[in-house]
C-alpha cells in the first residue's frame, strides 16, 4: 500500500564496522574541523570507552579541545548552555557525542546554541524552528537502541521552568554516525536487552503507524530482521562482535525509520512513564509493546501480518491470525529476555505504583507520538492499556 | 458571497484559497468561543490550559490565521491575522490548509504528511489539536467527521442541541468575528 503522500529525509553519513572510530579525525577534516569538543558521561569513561576515542587522534592533525564527561541522565538547558560557553572558550569547531541518548541529545542542544547564537532554547521549541547551518557534529553511540545518531529530534529539560522541551529539525541530524563494535561490547545484558527492545519498538511502531512509507518500511524491516536474529545472542554473549554490530545497525535502521515514520501509543506511554516514575525508556517500551500492538490490531492486522515471516510465524491465511502470531512472538521474545537477564515485563515488576496509572494515562495524551498512532487514543483507552500492563505479561 | 467571488477574481486561485481558508478559520474561531461556553467535553479539555495563553492556527508564512485566548475558564476568539502567540500551528501552504479546513483531511493525517508544523511546546500542540477536534465536531457534517477522524465522535443529546445552536448562529457570529480587532 503506497501512501498518497510522504516525505523522507536522512542526511547522516554512516560509517560502520571494525575500527570505524579510527576515521574520526579524517571525518572531522572533511567537515573542515580540527578541534573537537567531546561530550560523554561517567558510564562511558568508567567502561574505558573514551580511551578508544582518544586513541583515534594519535598522529592526527585534528585534536581534542576539551572533554566533558559529566552529562546527566536527562539533558538540561543549564548543562547545554555551560557546554556552549566551554565550546567557545576552548575555540572548538566540532561536537563529538560519545554515549547513549542523553549524551547525543545534550550535543544536539549544544549545537543549537552555538549555531543559532542564542542561549534561550525555548525560542526554538517545536518543529522546523532552526535556520542556521549546524556546526560539524559526529555521533558515536555506545548503546544500540535510541537511534539518536540518525534522528532529527532532541529533548532537553528546563529544570528551572519544570518543562521538557522537544526539538525537531533536520538541522539536528549529526553529519556522521560512527558505529564501532568496541563501543557496545561492555553493555550489561539487561541494558542490551532493554535498548534492543527499544529499537524493536521503533521499527514496529514505524512500520504499522500512519506515517509509514516505502522507504521507512525498508529500514523497519531490516531492523526487525536483525533484531530477531541477533538480540538474544547479544544479550547472552556480549563479547560477540558480530551480534553487537548487527544490533548497532538494527538500532540505526530503526532510528532512520522512526525519524521518518513516527512512533505511536507505546512510546507515548513509555515517555509518560519515564517522566513520572523514572522507568528506563527501553524497559517501558518492552512492557507496553505487545499491548500497544493489540490495541491497534483491529485497524492494522493486515500490516502487522506482513511481519509474520520475520518472527517465524506462519504467513498466509487469515491476516488477523498471523498478526496475533506476531504479537505472541514478541511476547515470547520478552519472556526469553526476562529469563536471561530479568528484564521486567510488567509495570509492577518495574516498580511503578498502581496509583500512578491515571497520571501516566493523562500525560501520555500530550505526547506527540499519539498523533501517529493508527487508532484514536482517549484517556480511557490509555488507562485500560496501563491496567493490563501493570500486572499482566 | 459577491465579495468573496470578486476577491477570487482579483487574486486568482491563491486569492480564492486564501478567502476560503479565512472563512473556515473565522468559523472555527468563533465556534471555538461558543462551544467553550456550553460543551462540558471542551470545558474539561481546556481546564488545564494556563489562563491567558494565546494559541494561533494559520498558514505559513503570513496567514490567513486566527487566534484564541484562554480567559476566565473559557476561550475568547481574538480575531483573524498573525499575532504573537504562545503556540502556533501553521500549515506549510494554502493547499494543505484547504484540505484540513474544508474537511477533506484530518489533522492527524496532515501531521503524518508533514503538512503542518508546531511552533512552541508540542504537548500544548496536542492539547490544541484535541480541543479543535471537539470544536470541529460541532461544525462539520457527520460524513466529513466519519471520513477525517480516526474514531468518529459520539454525540449526546446535549451535543446535538448545541450543534443545532452552533449552526443556527454561525453566520452572525462570523460577522461579529470579522469586527474583532485583528492581531498584528
Amino acid at each position: 500500500m503506497n501512501p498518497e503522500y510522504y516525505e523522507f529525509f536522512c542526511s547522516v553519513k554512516i560509517i560502520s564496522g571494525k575500527k570505524a572510530l579510527s576515521n574520526l579525525p579524517y571525518e572531522m577534516g572533511l567537515l573542515g574541523a580540527g578541534n573537537a569538543m567531546i561530550i560523554t558521561d561517567q558510564g562511558v569513561v568508567g567502561a574505558g570507552l573514551l580511551e578508544h576515542v582518544k586513541a583515534a587522534f594519535d598522529g592526527a592533525t585534528q585534536k581534542i579541545g576539551v572533554v566533558f564527561d559529566q552529562t546527566p541522565i536527562d539533558s538540561s538547558v543549564k548543562v547545554v548552555n555551560e557546554l556552549a560557553a566551554l565550546y567557545r572558550e576552548k575555540k572548538c569547531d566540532c561536537v563529538v557525542a560519545v554515549g547513549g541518548g542523553s549524551c547525543l541529545d545534550t550535543a544536539k542542544g549544544v549545537n543549537i546554541v552555538i549555531s543559532e547564537g542564542n542561549g534561550d532554547l525555548m525560542a526554538f521549541q517545536g518543529m522546523d524552528r532552526l535556520t542556521a547551518a549546524p556546526k560539524p557534529f559526529i555521533a558515536i553511540p555506545t548503546t544500540a537502541g535510541t537511534g539518536s545518531e540518525v534522528t532529527a529530534a532532541a529533548v532537553i529539560a528546563d529544570t528551572e521552568r519544570g518543562v521538557k522541551m522537544p526539538f525537531i529539525s533536520q538541522k539536528l541530524y549529526p553529519h556522521v554516525a560512527l558505529l564501532d563494535p568496541r563501543m557496545t561490547l561492555t553493555m550489561p545484558p539487561r541494558i542490551t536487552a532493554a535498548t534492543g527492545m527499544d529499537a524493536l519498538t521503533h521499527a514496529l511502531e514505524a512500520y504499522y503507524g500512519i506515517q509509514k512509507n516505502p522507504v521507512s518500511d525498508s529500514f523497519s524491516l531490516t531492523a526487525i530482521r536483525l533484531i530477531n536474529r541477533y538480540l538474544i545472542t547479544a544479550v547472552k554473549n556480549g563479547a560477540d562482535e558480530q551480534a553487537r554490530m548487527a544490533m548497532a545497525n538494527a538500532s540505526l535502521c530503526a532510528g532512520i525509520a522512526f525519524s521518518n515514520s513516527m512512533v505511536g501509543i507505546v512510546h507515548a506511554l513509555a515517555h509518560a512513564t519515564g517522566g513520572c516514575c523514572h522507568v528506563p525508556h527501553g524497559v517501558a517500551n518492552t512492557i507496553y509493546l505487545p499491548w500497544g500492538m493489540e490495541f491497534n490490531l483491529e485497524k492494522r492486522h493486515e500490516i502487522i501480518a506482513e511481519l509474520a515471516p520475520y518472527f517465524g510465524v506462519a504467513a498466509g491465511g487469515d491476516p488477523r491470525a498471523a498478526a496475533s502470531g506476531v504479537i505472541r512472538a514478541v511476547r515470547d521474545m520478552r519472556r526469553e529476555l526476562n529469563a536471561i537477564c530479568k528484564l521486567p515485563l510488567t509495570l509492577k515488576d518495574a516498580g511503578v505504583d498502581e496509583s500512578k496509572l491515571e497520571h501516566i494515562a493523562k500525560s501520555s495524551l500530550d505526547d506527540g507520538s499519539i498523533t501517529y498512532n493508527p487508532e484514536e487514543v482517549t484517556f480511557e483507552d490509555a488507562l485500560a492499556i496501563l491496567k493490563k500492563a501493570w500486572d499482566k505479561e | 458571497m459577491d465579495g468573496l467571488l470578486s476577491l477570487i477574481k482579483r487574486q486568482g486561485s491563491s486569492g480564492g484559497k486564501k478567502a476560503v481558508a479565512s472563512v473556515a478559520l473565522l468559523a472555527l474561531g468563533s465556534t471555538f468561543e461558543m462551544v467553550s461556553e456550553h460543551s462540558s467535553e471542551l470545558k474539561k479539555e481546556i481546564a488545564d490550559w494556563q489562563d491567558g495563553v494565546v494559541m494561533l492556527l494559520g498558514v505559513f508564512p503570513d496567514g490567513p490565521a486566527m487566534s484564541v485566548k484562554k480567559e476566565n475558564g473559557g476561550i475568547r476568539f481574538l480575531g483573524m491575522g498573525m499575532c504573537d502567540a504562545d503556540l502556533k500551528v501553521l500549515f506549510k501552504n494554502l493547499d494543505s490548509a484547504m484540505m484540513v479546513l474544508t474537511g477533506q483531511m484530518g489533522a492527524h493525517t496532515a501531521f503524518a504528511q508533514c503538512r503542518a508544523v508546531v511552533y512552541g511546546n508540542l504537548g500544548a500542540g496536542m492539547q490544541l489539536s484535541r480541543a479543535l477536534n471537539i470544536v470541529q465536531k460541532f461544525i462539520l457534517p457527520s460524513f466529513m467527521l466519519n471520513r477525517t477522524f480516526k474514531r468518529p465522535p459520539v454525540f449526546s443529546s446535549d451535543d446535538l442541541l448545541l450543534k443545532a445552536r452552533v449552526m443556527a448562529t454561525l453566520a452572525p457570529r462570523m460577522i461579529s468575528g470579522v469586527m474583532r480587532r485583528q492581531c498584528l
